[in-house]
């Protein structure tokens, strides 16, 4: 009989594997494909830090990510299709095809969505836990941003007033070392030690390997408990790197290649399980193998549907700029 | 049995405070934030004693964040509160300009529709106190450019409280600018309730010859125009849009088809500004219907100046909205 603790790696490398893949697909399949627009900002490498921390949320908490989010969103359960299908500007994506890569959402999964304006996330994550609170909700809202994000001001004036207000909110930075091409060590004042920086605001401050989903996990929920409990936000700084460009047109010339194949040898949050489990013959690899082939086909699945779904009509642009069922609110003087 | 006339003489402070209480009292997910708001009551006294009466839950006097008062009003109005939030100064809406623009505006469309931003953004601007160049603009134009926002601009007492409550009800992202200079400024006000409809022109001064379009305080000195203009006999016509984002063409076309004169008056800039929206679109819907080309009067285009003399002439008043009005008539 294996022990819970093994079943649920299990599940956690199925669900790593699911970012992995649907984001491979992108990568290897629909970017040479032209099969979006713009530029898509993929997770590869970071998988443990998205499924860690949203398998310690609770079905009444609420996550709000930055413009690489796909991880997140499907970690939390966002239709594979539906997101696929945005990404492509189907009409059956997640957002109808208004928002794409950068913006998905799902309100019926508590994803107030992804905000890719660096910084922008963490007023709204804190106003959403305002919300909360005064509903009466014990959900806790958890705010996902790079290392980039931690020197914005919107960033400092979300955490003194998340820490003033004893706001439900975990802050959650995926330190990947670079923003875009600026290394953090050239951003960031003690770079080393950016969890510290929750001290002057008078909250816990983590530093944490996000190459390790169990520890990922463990101190999440940790720090949504601290959250929902005593109203206490926290500040966890996962390690964590990006196998990949900052999006699918990034020459990256900011970094040497073997940085990237080492950190990859070394760290990869997949291959991680994958030893822990193999290694000491808890878990047979074929079975690692079934569960491979289960979730690629079932990106395959997915990818196939969205990508067999319509198109919008060019017209759908029009609608949705306006809620217009306002009883007050007249629409015959919005410029055409 | 209350006298559905019946009148109260109140200020634009007190019209605006009757509204967030009216609103607060009637739904309980109606809260205030802003700088100063709680226990001093607003610097110009439009939320005094609103803490007091509601307590510091539902009106929190915040630390000096405007880019965190607006995103949190955004964060909080997705989970379904109705927060009214005030920016201290028009001016410092740059500040908080991501909340406004790029988030508020466009997370219901962004979102497919999921979501919604029932968001409130007061924030008194304008000029003619001696605040200078940071503390008195008029950035109307700014936000009527940005398709998901409505932009109320209205400095009447009864506009200010009906049109407050409207906007807190709607449930799109609303900037209510105020004026700063009209805060004491008395007006009748119902003492019933009145929700007055967001979009919607008003004709406050019916007349034949010539349509002056004014909003906020530029109102005041289109309205004392029209009268010193009266006694030389030019009947003029005085509307006030209240409403910038939806604008009420509707009501602007059909007074110029009657007079077939315009003249827009704003106390923001003409280059680029809404008055240059509403010239524009009459001259495409109604160029046949004018008499001569439309004019416009702002203030000059500077920053504001401190020293009283230069801030009077900057600032278009009653003389130089009659002086367009001779010209064009003449």
């Amino acid at each position: 009989m294996r022990s819970d603790r093994v079943e649920q790696l299990l599940a956690f490398y199925r669900g790593m594997l699911r970012i992995r893949l649907f984001e491979e697909k992108i990568l290897d399949v629909m970017l040479p494909g032209r099969m979006f627009r713009g530029s898509s900002h993929l997770s590869i490498g970071q998988e443990a830090v998205a499924v860690g921390v949203v398998s310690a949320l609770g079905p009444q908490d609420y996550l709000i990510t930055s413009h690489r989010g796909h991880g997140h969103c499907l970690a939390r359960g966002m239709d594979m299709e539906g997101a696929f299908a945005e990404i492509m500007g189907r009409s059956t994506g997640v957002c109808a095809g208004k928002g794409g890569s950068m913006h998905l959402s799902a309100r019926d999964l508590g994803i107030l969505g992804e905000n890719p304006v660096v910084g922008s996330s963490a007023p709204m994550a804190a106003g959403a836990a305002l919300a909360l609170r005064m509903q009466g909700s014990h959900g806790v809202v958890a705010c996902f941003f790079g290392e980039g994000a931690i020197n914005t001001g919107a960033f400092h004036e979300a955490v003194n007033l998340a820490a003033l207000w004893s706001l439900p909110v975990v802050f959650v930075c995926e330190n990947n070392r670079y923003a875009i091409s600026v290394p953090v060590d050239v951003a960031s004042a003690r770079a080393k030690a950016i969890h510290e920086r929750a001290l002057g605001y008078g909250i816990e401050g983590h530093r944490i390997d996000g190459m390790n989903v169990l520890d990922v996990y463990d101190i999440s929920m940790a720090a949504i408990e601290k959250a929902r409990r005593e109203g206490r936000p926290s500040f966890l700084v996962f390690d964590t790197y990006r196998f990949v460009g900052h999006h699918t047109a990034d020459s990256e010339h900011y970094r040497p290649k073997d940085e990237v194949l080492q950190e990859f040898r070394a760290h990869d949050p997949i291959h991680f399980v994958e030893r822990s489990v193999a290694d000491d013959c808890i878990v047979d690899m074929t079975e690692l193998v079934r569960i491979r082939d289960e979730v690629r086909a079932e990106v395959d699945a997915a990818f196939a549907r969205a990508l067999g779904a319509p198109w919008p009509s060019p017209e759908d642009a029009l609608g949705g700029a306006y809620v217009e069922t306002s009883a007050s609110f007249t629409c015959t003087g919005l410029p055409g | 049995m209350s006298d559905p006339q019946a009148m109260r003489n109140i200020t634009y402070a007190q019209a605006i405070r009757t509204a967030l209480r009216e609103e607060m009292k009637r739904d309980e997910r109606v809260v205030l934030w802003g700088e100063d708001i709680g226990v001093y009551g607003g610097v110009y006294g439009a939320t005094t004693g609103l803490q007091r009466e509601f307590g510091t839950e539902r009106v929190r006097d915040t630390p000096i964040s405007e880019m965190a008062i607006v995103g949190m009003g955004v964060g909080a109005a997705l989970l379904g509160l109705r927060p009214v939030v005030e920016i201290m100064y028009e001016d410092f809406l740059a500040h908080a300009a991501d909340g406004v623009v790029n988030q508020a505006a466009k997370w219901g469309y962004m979102s497919g529709g999921q979501y919604r931003v029932p968001l409130v953004v007061r924030s008194p601007g304008g000029g003619g106190s001696g605040y200078a160049a940071q503390h008195s603009q008029n950035l109307e134009a700014w936000f009527a450019h940005i398709p998901g926002l409505i932009v109320v601009a209205t400095c009447m007492p009864r506009d200010a409280r009906g049109l407050l409550k409207a906007a807190i009800r709607d449930d799109n992202p609303v900037v209510f600018l105020e004026h700063k200079g009209h805060y004491t400024y008395k007006g009748d006000v119902p003492r019933d309730e009145e929700v007055l409809p967001l979009g919607k022109a008003d004709i406050k001064r019916p007349g034949r010859d010539v349509t002056i379009v004014a909003w906020s305080k530029a109102l005041v000195a289109a309205l004392s125009a029209a009268d010193e203009l009266a006694s030389e006999g030019i009947d003029a016509e005085v509307i006030d849009p209240r409403t910038l984002l939806p604008l009420d063409m509707d009501t602007i076309l059909a007074s110029v088809g009657r007079t077939r004169h315009l003249v827009v008056v704003s106390e923001s800039h003409a280059y680029c500004g809404v008055s240059a929206e509403i010239s524009a679109q009459v001259c495409e819907r109604a160029f046949g219907e004018l008499k001569r080309p439309p004019k416009r009067v702002g203030s000059h285009f500077v920053p504001l100046p401190y020293s009283e003399p230069m801030e009077s002439y900057v600032i278009p008043d009653a003389a130089r909205v009659a002086e367009a009005v001779r010209g064009l008539l003449a």
